[in-house]
């Protein structure tokens, strides 16, 4: 076939560029848990490093074998695998509030799965298919609210566990997705109106408590949650006292005399950055911005839409949480759980988003040659 | 087929793409702005915060210097005192074990284990609030999980043994030895050397800025203690460490400055002196109290002193009060009961009670009235048993007539100066200081002429003994009484100030300065209680007082040496033209003339001595000292007076109000050594109360030292 033969995988075309910029931002990750926990002897009996390594090293060998897979399996098989990821979110849901009230964990004996982490993959693939089939109707409402039916039959069972910041992972994924798959400015503006109106009608239906919540979430109450500010204030401190070249690694007192909390995983922007500086983080998120942009030209090379949306989801989902990480962390948004892309500690969160990248090397690897 | 079509070509248009970058870009951008301005901007405001955090200062306890006698006998040192700790970092991880530990703990100690959650209403005092062992641990490991925390304190010293050799059993459980201030001598001294109490709430910023830690740091409130807070105190050390978020501590961020101990200080008192003194003192008034069946006479004062050297030997103010009391605390019934108890136990009336004189104030009339002129040794006045005299307001006031009567109410007839001096004849004593006719022309001394000799014989102003309930005392004068009384001075004013009664105030040791200056040929040298201040090792510290009153390490101008001690004259009458010459001495006011002073003549002391000398042989010392081996000089004193009390009790009635015993004595009369006064409050007759007191403490004076000298065994 024709079509077959111009988009036939070719390791020349295997992005060695992203390749090197994840493997530079998970050896940054690893050395800066390394002194995240050292002289905490909890913390070291655990051997974060050496679980966050094998994690890596796994990830990068499931990256390779993603990467040789044709990406386009994935469109053919998405809908089983919608339905097989719904089915173990609902196992998990269902059996885990009846054992211990709520679960977020699939304790395979050997390792602890977060499923909620390989459903945003799931969820890229499957709203890439989605998108490809239907790319002309989005235009018609009634198109963008079945994709968004489609999103809310995983991240269901998501919003339920409780976890409510995966679950915008999971919504900025399919807004996003839908953006690029054409969405029309009007329906944009018309998104963003009721974003900003919706909630307040909702908010009136809500009971007592609901509405209690969703004030605490929008504006914490600064005595109620001593807790959360004390830790923004500490991350602040310790980005603040690093200064333009850092404290030096090891040396940083925030992160050393755990002044920091989670400083090996959500906190570990600040720790970074008080033991490398401004000018260390920078470099740190000039790597990121690279990573995304190399997904982002994955998604302009890939030979049909699907690869393109899967690559852009990929880039997308890396995009939100390096940003929503980092905000938190600048203390330009509320405090929330996602973890920075690579250089957290986290093995499913690594794993999954390792799978994503193996992904847009699946696509650069089998991207239109534009020399015939 | 148009699906297939649309499903082989990528068709995501590039420029959506590009809006997704630019947005990234845009938020990218604002975190390198908001990172340059944490990190460089406002680098400097966020690294002290990090040092803020990470850095605590450690205040390290000084100790506080010891108080001795000056034979070395200890009157207040420091005790250890053991309390029991948790460090609740420490503690095993299990919580059997931990329960376990308790419950030991609880059984040895006798603090159950769970009592009294700790919160707002009920906290964590250490060793003052009740508190289960377990909420103890608890409040330990929520606020400070690397610093111990009292569980019991006080705990005698086996049991602090016993829990110091569990400590490898009992993780986390340990003894923190504490020092307390113990006085040895108790009560005998407490007036003296005075009690510690806590940073006081008002000076808490005071003390905070020499480096003290309230409710940890304890300070003088009375007494030496009080008085020389500065030189016994010593300075606190300091560290500066690293502590990680759970408080344990790191690494000294600085060199530690170590503490810096008190100086000790050794003082002039004989504490077997003292003791005698106290004794004699609290014997004979229960003797008296016995006698009349009645609690009659309830304080008093005893203080002795070397005349040539201004050494106080004892000062007893009796009743006093127990200082080990307020080691720990000051007890609130305690302090009430003292401040309640009319008799005022807690002030030191030696130097800080001002009453009338009554005849021991003859000194200073006889001496001013000698130098003056106004009489001459051999000089004879008839002395009946009462004067009349026309009592003056102004100078032409005609008067009206009033009574001044002996206490002799039978006369002594004719009398020279030193028999007026050694009978106590009050109508000598209204002749020589109010004048009397022919007798005694020009309206005798005066009252302005008699300030200035008492100004000179120690009366008026706190003479510098440093004693932090000090008195001036006062000696009234014609302006002073119109500012106060809206009153003029009138004639009769004079006579009763010349017997030491009236507006004429003094303190106790004032009366013993005025004997202790004749004693001494009119040489008034600087009373002290400091003979040495001595450094941690023993080793005495050049020490002196600069004329503000501070003890200061270096000589400056006008300070005379403290530390070791020695003799300092304070003035000398026969050689300091200290005495002020008055131009018409009116009835209005006194009018100094300036420039112009005079000394005393040496003669005029020797008279006095005499007298002094025939008081004991012949006059009204002669029944408490008969057959004493002592030989003695003095005079009695019995002082009317009407206070509060006295008032309360209706004995206020005019002509036969109650009164003051005094009796001021020195010996061995041709060379002095020691100068004693007593004071017994509304001891009634100076002769009969507190002569007896004055002889035996001589005596206990010269049998210590014989026993010192080795002429005597000790028993």
């Amino acid at each position: 076939m024709r079509s077959g033969v111009s988009i036939a995988s070719n390791w020349r075309y295997f992005d060695f560029w992203l390749l090197g910029a994840v493997i530079l931002l998970i050896i940054f990750g690893v050395t800066m848990i390394r002194s995240a926990v050292a002289g905490n002897i909890e913390l070291a009996e655990l051997d974060l490093v050496q679980r966050q390594l094998i994690f890596a090293l796994a990830g990068l060998v499931l990256m390779i074998a993603v990467a040789a897979i044709d990406y386009r399996l994935w469109a053919s098989i998405s809908r089983p695998m919608y339905v097989i990821t719904i089915f173990f979110l609902a196992v998990l849901y269902i059996v885990g509030s009846a054992l211990y009230g709520s679960a977020r964990w699939f304790d395979t004996g050997v390792i602890l799965i977060q499923p909620s982490e390989i459903a945003k993959i799931v969820l890229i693939m499957v709203l890439a298919d989605f998108f490809t089939r239907h790319m002309e109707k989005m235009g018609n409402l009634t198109w963008i609210g079945r994709s968004f039916l489609v999103t809310m039959g995983i991240t269901i069972w998501i919003l339920l566990q409780p976890n409510l910041s995966t679950s915008i992972v999971m919504l900025v994924l399919w807004f996003s997705m839908l953006w690029v798959s054409g969405l029309r400015i009007r329906h944009l503006l018309m998104f963003i109106l009721a974003g900003i109106f919706l909630p307040l009608i909702a908010f009136r239906f809500m009971v007592d408590y609901q509405q209690r919540r969703v004030l605490n979430f929008l504006f914490p109450d600064p005595n109620a949650s001593y807790g959360e500010i004390y830790n923004i204030q500490q991350a602040l401190i310790a980005i603040g006292s690093g200064g333009l070249l850092g404290q030096g690694y090891g040396h940083g007192t925030q992160v050393q005399l755990r002044f920091l909390k989670v400083r090996w995983s959500d906190f570990i922007f600040s720790a970074m950055a008080q033991e490398f500086g401004f000018v260390g983080v920078v470099v740190v998120l000039a790597i990121i911005v690279f990573v995304i942009l190399r997904c982002l030209r994955a998604a302009r090379l890939a030979s049909d839409s699907f690869g393109a949306l899967l690559a852009y989801g990929v880039a997308t989902m890396i995009a939100f949480q390096a940003v929503v990480n980092i905000g938190v962390n600048l203390n330009l948004m509320p405090a929330t759980g996602l973890t920075l892309p690579f250089v957290s500690y986290g093995g499913s969160s690594l794993l999954s988003i390792l799978i994503g990248i193996g992904l847009v090397q699946s696509v650069i690897l089998r991207h239109r040659q534009l020399e015939f | 087929m148009t699906h297939g079509q649309s499903t082989i070509r990528n068709e995501v248009q590039f420029w959506r793409i590009l809006v997704f970058v630019i947005l990234l870009g845009l938020v990218f951008t604002l975190f390198i702005v908001r990172l340059f301005i944490l990190q460089v901007v406002q680098t400097a405001d966020w690294t002290a915060k990090a040092e803020e955090n990470s850095t605590e200062e450690i205040n390290i306890p000084s100790l506080r210097g010891v108080i001795y006698d000056r034979n070395g006998a200890v009157l207040a040192e420091n005790e250890a005192t053991y309390n029991v700790v948790i460090t609740a970092a420490n503690l095993p991880d299990d919580d059997g074990a931990i329960q376990e530990i308790f419950r030991q703990l609880s059984h040895l100690i006798g603090v159950p284990v769970n009592l009294n959650e700790i919160s707002v209403d009920n906290p964590y005092v250490p060793c003052i609030s009740e508190h289960g062992i377990a909420q103890i641990a608890e409040y330990g490991e929520s606020s400070t999980p690397y610093q111990p925390v009292a569980v019991k304190c006080d705990v005698d010293r086996r049991i602090a043994m016993i829990i110091q050799e569990k400590s490898v059993d009992w993780p986390g459980v340990g003894i923190e030895i504490q020092a307390l201030r113990e006085y040895p001598t108790g009560s005998l001294t407490a007036n003296l050397v005075g009690f510690l109490g806590p940073v006081p709430a008002a000076l808490e910023e005071f003390y905070v800025d020499q480096g003290l830690v309230p409710n940890r740091d304890k300070v003088g409130y009375a007494g030496i203690e009080y008085q020389y807070q500065d030189v016994l105190a010593g300075v606190n050390g300091r560290r500066l460490v690293q502590t990680d978020v759970a408080g344990q501590e790191l690494r000294d961020v600085q060199p530690p400055i170590p503490p810096r101990p008190g100086l000790s200080m050794r003082l002039t008192i004989d504490s077997r002196l003292q003791h005698a003194a106290e004794d004699i003192l609290r014997t004979e008034l229960n003797d008296w109290n016995r006698y009349f069946g009645d609690l009659r006479y309830t304080s008093g004062v005893v203080v002795a002193a070397n005349p040539k050297t201004g050494e106080i030997l004892a000062m007893v103010s009796y009743p006093s009060y127990e200082n080990n009391r307020m080691a720990k605390i000051i007890p609130a019934y305690y302090y009430n009961q003292l401040i309640n108890d009319p008799s005022n136990p807690l002030l030191n009336h030696a130097v800080g009670d001002v009453l009338p004189a009554g005849s021991v104030f003859k000194l200073t009339t006889g001496v001013g009235a000698l130098n003056e002129g106004v009489v001459t040794p051999d000089q004879i006045i008839s002395t009946p048993p009462e004067l009349e005299v026309t009592e003056r307001y102004y100078v032409n006031d005609p008067g009206q007539a009033r009574k001044f009567v002996d206490w002799n109410k039978a006369g002594f007839g004719h009398l020279d100066f030193v028999h007026g001096l050694a009978n106590s004849s009050n109508v000598y004593f209204y002749k020589l200081g109010g004048g009397y006719q022919n007798e005694v022309p020009n309206g005798g001394l005066g009252i302005c002429r008699l300030k200035t000799y008492a100004a000179g014989l120690g009366y008026g102003e706190a003479a510098g003994i440093y004693l932090p309930d000090e008195e001036d005392g006062l000696l009234p004068d014609p302006t002073w009484k119109r500012i106060t009384h809206s009153e003029s001075w009138s004639s009769g004013d004079t006579y009763i100030a010349s017997v030491g009664q009236g507006y004429v105030l003094a303190t106790p040791v004032q009366v013993l300065y005025s004997a202790m200056i004749v004693a001494n040929d009119g040489k008034f040298v600087q009373p002290t209680l400091i003979r040495e201040v001595l450094d941690s090792n023993g080793d005495v510290v050049p020490m002196w007082r600069n004329p503000e009153g501070d003890l200061v390490r270096e000589p400056t101008p006008g300070s005379f040496q403290v530390s070791p001690f020695e003799p300092h004259v304070k003035w000398d009458l026969t050689v300091d033209p200290i005495i002020q010459e008055f131009g018409e001495t009116t009835i209005r006011g006194c009018e100094p003339i300036l420039g112009q002073t005079k000394t005393v003549q040496p003669w005029v002391f020797k008279v006095i001595q005499e007298g002094m000398r025939l008081a004991v042989t012949s006059g009204t010392l002669e029944k408490p000292f008969q057959n004493s081996p002592v030989l003695a000089a003095g005079k009695t004193g019995t002082a009317e007076y009407c206070d509060k009390y006295a008032n309360a009790l209706n004995k206020c009635i005019p002509g036969n109000w109650p009164s003051h015993a005094w009796t001021v004595s020195y010996a061995p009369y041709d060379n002095p050594e020691i100068a004693v006064v007593v004071y017994v409050y509304n001891g009634q007759e100076g002769s009969s109360v507190a002569g007896p007191i004055v002889r035996r403490v001589l005596e206990a004076y010269f049998e210590l030292k014989n026993i010192d000298s080795g002429a005597v065994q000790t028993p």
